[in-house]
């Protein structure tokens, strides 16, 4: 392998180039430091390696397997994990959201979950910065939340006949709806084109115009001198003498290697943070690294996301266009009278015949195939869809844990524990009979529910106490100081809206702290720490 | 009668000189199989011909020949499965056991393969491992039913309704770059999409 940094101690290594991985590297590469990235998976180009097909894009995902548990085990795959340079900003569907006020004081407003060490107003600056740095097209005015637009560049136009369908729908019944924010460019922007309405997004954008930390920040961060090495699984995290963290071993085409570092942070989502963290124990850390907690691992999130497909007499077209288009977040926060707390987001939703017709197969009221399957199918044109976005609350027993047994590296596999809890319940049903009622109300009849879950968050939840948590607001862990996490993984509630501007906002933050800190952080090195 | 398509003459792969090279390859490959198999034996693969073709409503040979092939690859690449249950085994295994299961069933209460009985046979057959409820317990123990026929059904399904014959069946217009669809409001269509065909 052609290394820059092969024997040397760099000031950062960054395990994995995904949304928040590729803003770290940015970031901190441009500060002057000298930064590796290392990610599992391959460098993708997207004009070749990208094709305009559901079944061959399915390997942008992380297909290693999971093994899945509880009342409710999770699809995992390319149903939430991305592999690869970009990680999920590659086959992510580009729907770029802030989270509200409310999202940060769950406990305070309802009783419920925690209150983040963070409110709104400490991510507003990085939330504006990034939504900056990648043009998000949107509305004039969001009627929701703290952030009201304008959006940078406009919203996009046309739509898609099935966010028209969903804005008629909503017009019937005096919901309040918008072109949702899109990291999507709707006009030329540096030097990428605007949106084909290809509808693609989440088999990646081939044209460039949807925004991915491939096509954005890692070349900025290669451009300002970071070494970014592709196919690199990253088996360990060491510790030194003191008990700081002093590198990682990786695995690129079979061989072990080694990259020492003053400071490691994690970017490598919900899942295969906590998995290195207890992959990595020691004698000093025999319950895994900064897990002194218990909390690695725990309470992590997906949002509840069941489909809602209406037949129309004429036909809609679901495949044409970006899938997302049209939103409403008139049921985000809690709703008096409604028997929960927190609330939900919907989205038109198109889809291409794969997710249609596995969808439909897994239906509420049970499976579908043969003939009757067939025959559903050949009216795919005339089908209309809603999906929701549903805040899911976290409990310490939904978590990622080590299985027995092994991946081909011989590390244990992830094993991730998931239930619904009731309160999940009672949005879900909510949702699905206002997505119904938009449907039928733009002319539809409902035909298939179909339950599904998306976005992972949480795991190694930010929190000022460590007793609770496993790093402060700045992704910075309780026990190791020079040893940082920052993914979808710190989230300490899952919110009711799209997650990935806020991992982003969060990972800029964490690399402005970085940057302020840095003399003293990287002074840490000989100092013993007590856990 | 059932139908059989609201668009019989559109054909997708007419369009395929406006698709980009990567798509277009990957896509007209799917149209030329061949029938050699890394991981199926012969006898797994004429029980899932006839267990597939029965999944999505559908005989035609060449589609069905794609959809073996799709999974005889997928059991042998040593691609990750994204999820498994704990007490499910891995796909390779589970499938294999789980033919075999169909087999013993089939020769213990006809003394056939599944590929040699009767339509409804093979339809209640199917049905019963669907609903977890195959007999007898002796043959299939060790083989959790509701899993083996969801796994069997994905697989069938992400290859069936990839082939291009199906997509202009159902009237997908397919790949779309480099040219983007444009038109998108109600009764729109861009130039190469399928048009609804008169059915009396
Ligand atoms: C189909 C789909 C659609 C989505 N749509 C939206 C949307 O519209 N809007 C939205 O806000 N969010 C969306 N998301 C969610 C979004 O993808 C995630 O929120 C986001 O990518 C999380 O960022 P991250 O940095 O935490 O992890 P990721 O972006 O997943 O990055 C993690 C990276 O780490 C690498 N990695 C993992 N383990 C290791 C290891 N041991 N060694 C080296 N590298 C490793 C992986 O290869 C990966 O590249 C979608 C997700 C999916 C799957
Ligand atoms: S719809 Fe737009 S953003 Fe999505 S893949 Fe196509 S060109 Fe890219």
């Amino acid at each position: 392998m052609n290394r820059k940094y092969a024997n040397e101690e760099v000031d950062v290594v960054i395990v994995g180039a995904g949304a928040a991985g590729g803003v770290l590297a940015k970031e901190l590469s441009e500060s002057g430091m000298s930064v590796v990235v290392l990610d599992a998976g391959p460098m993708w180009d997207p004009q070749h390696d990208f094709a305009s097909d559901e079944l061959s894009m399915q390997r942008l995902g992380w297909e290693e397997t999971r093994l899945v548990d509880g009342r409710d085990p999770l699809t995992m795959g390319h149903n939430n994990s991305g592999r690869g340079i970009g990680g999920g900003t590659t086959h992510f569907t580009g729907v770029f959201l802030r989270f509200h006020d409310a999202d940060f004081r769950a406990r305070t407003l309802d009783g419920v979950a925690d209150d983040w060490p963070i409110g709104y107003d400490d991510l507003a600056p990085y939330y504006d910065k990034i939504e900056k740095e990648i043009a998000v097209s949107g509305p004039k005015h969001f009627p929701w939340g703290n952030f009201h637009g304008p959006y940078l560049y406009p919203e996009r136009d046309p739509l898609s006949p099935n966010a028209y369908v969903f804005q008629k729908g909503c017009e019937a019944l005096g919901i309040r709806h918008v072109v949702a924010p899109l990291a999507i460019l709707s006009a030329p922007f540096e030097d990428r084109p605007p949106c084909i309405n290809r509808g693609f997004c989440n088999q990646g954008c081939m044209p460039n115009a949807k925004f991915s930390t491939l096509i954005v920040h890692i070349p900025k961060a290669m451009r300002a001198g970071a070494e970014v090495l592709p196919n690199c699984m990253v088996t360990q995290v060491m510790t030194d003498k003191h008990g700081r963290a002093s590198g990682v071993t990786f695995v690129h085409e079979g061989k072990e290697y080694v990259q020492k570092a003053r400071l490691v942070i994690l970017s490598a989502y919900v899942v295969e943070t906590p998995r290195l963290l207890l992959n990595s124990a020691n004698g000093r850390y025999p319950s895994g690294l900064a897990n002194s907690s218990g909390w690695v691992g725990r309470g992590f999130m997906t949002h509840s996301s069941h489909d809602v497909y209406a037949k129309f007499a004429e036909e809609v077209r679901l495949y044409k266009g970006t899938p997302v288009l049209a939103t409403t977040q008139d049921f985000y926060e809690t709703m008096p009278d409604a028997g929960f707390v927190r609330g939900y987001t919907l989205h038109a939703h198109g889809a291409r015949p794969l997710a249609f017709v596995k969808g439909i197969a897994n239906s509420q009221t049970g499976l579908l195939w043969g003939e009757k399957l067939r025959q559903t199918a050949l009216d795919y044109n005339f089908y209309g869809r809603v999906t929701m976005v549903g805040e899911v609350l976290p409990h310490p027993d939904n978590r990622i844990t080590l299985a027995d047994e092994k991946d081909d590296l011989g590390l244990p596999r992830a094993k991730v524990t998931f239930s619904f809890g009731e309160n999940d319940r009672r949005l879900i049903d909510h949702a699905v009979v206002k997505m119904g009622q938009i449907l039928e109300a733009a002319g539809g009849k409902v035909e298939f529910v179909v339950p599904d879950t998306a976005h992972l968050m949480g795991g190694c939840r930010m929190g000022a106490n460590p007793d609770e948590s496993v790093v402060n607001s700045y992704g910075q862990t309780h026990d190791i100081p020079n040893l940082f996490i920052c993914d979808a993984s710190i989230f300490v509630t899952s919110g009711a809206g799209n997650p990935t501007n806020t991992v982003m906002a969060l990972a800029a933050r964490t690399a402005d702290y970085i940057r302020k800190q840095a003399a003293q952080l990287f002074s840490l090195s000989e100092k013993p720490i007590h856990v | 009668m059932s139908k059989t398509t609201h668009y019989p003459s559109y054909d997708v792969m007419s369009h395929a000189e406006h698709w980009d090279d990567h798509t277009q390859h990957i896509v007209t490959s799917r149209l030329i199989r061949e029938k050699s198999y890394s991981f199926l034996t012969t006898v797994e693969a004429e029980i899932l011909r006839a267990w597939c073709s029965k999944l999505v409503g559908d005989m035609r040979g060449e589609i069905i020949q794609y959809v073996l092939c799709h999974i005889d690859q997928t059991l042998s690449d040593g691609r990750g499965e994204g999820q498994r249950k704990p007490d499910v085994a891995p796909a390779p295994e589970l499938i294999r056991k789980g033919l075999k299961a169909i087999d013993a069933t089939c020769q213990s209460l006809h003394a056939k393969h599944f590929f040699e009985l009767e339509d409804y046979m093979q339809q209640g057959l199917m049905k019963d491992i669907s609903e977890g409820s195959a007999e007898p317990a002796s043959i299939w123990a060790s083989v959790p039913q509701q899993d083996l026929f969801k796994k069997l059904l994905n697989y069938t399904l992400e290859a069936y309704y990839s082939h291009p014959t199906v997509w202009s069946e159902i009237g997908y217009a397919g790949p779309a770059y480099p040219r983007g669809y444009i038109r998108a409001r109600a009764g729109q269509w861009d130039a190469w999409e399928a048009r609804l065909e008169n059915e009396s």
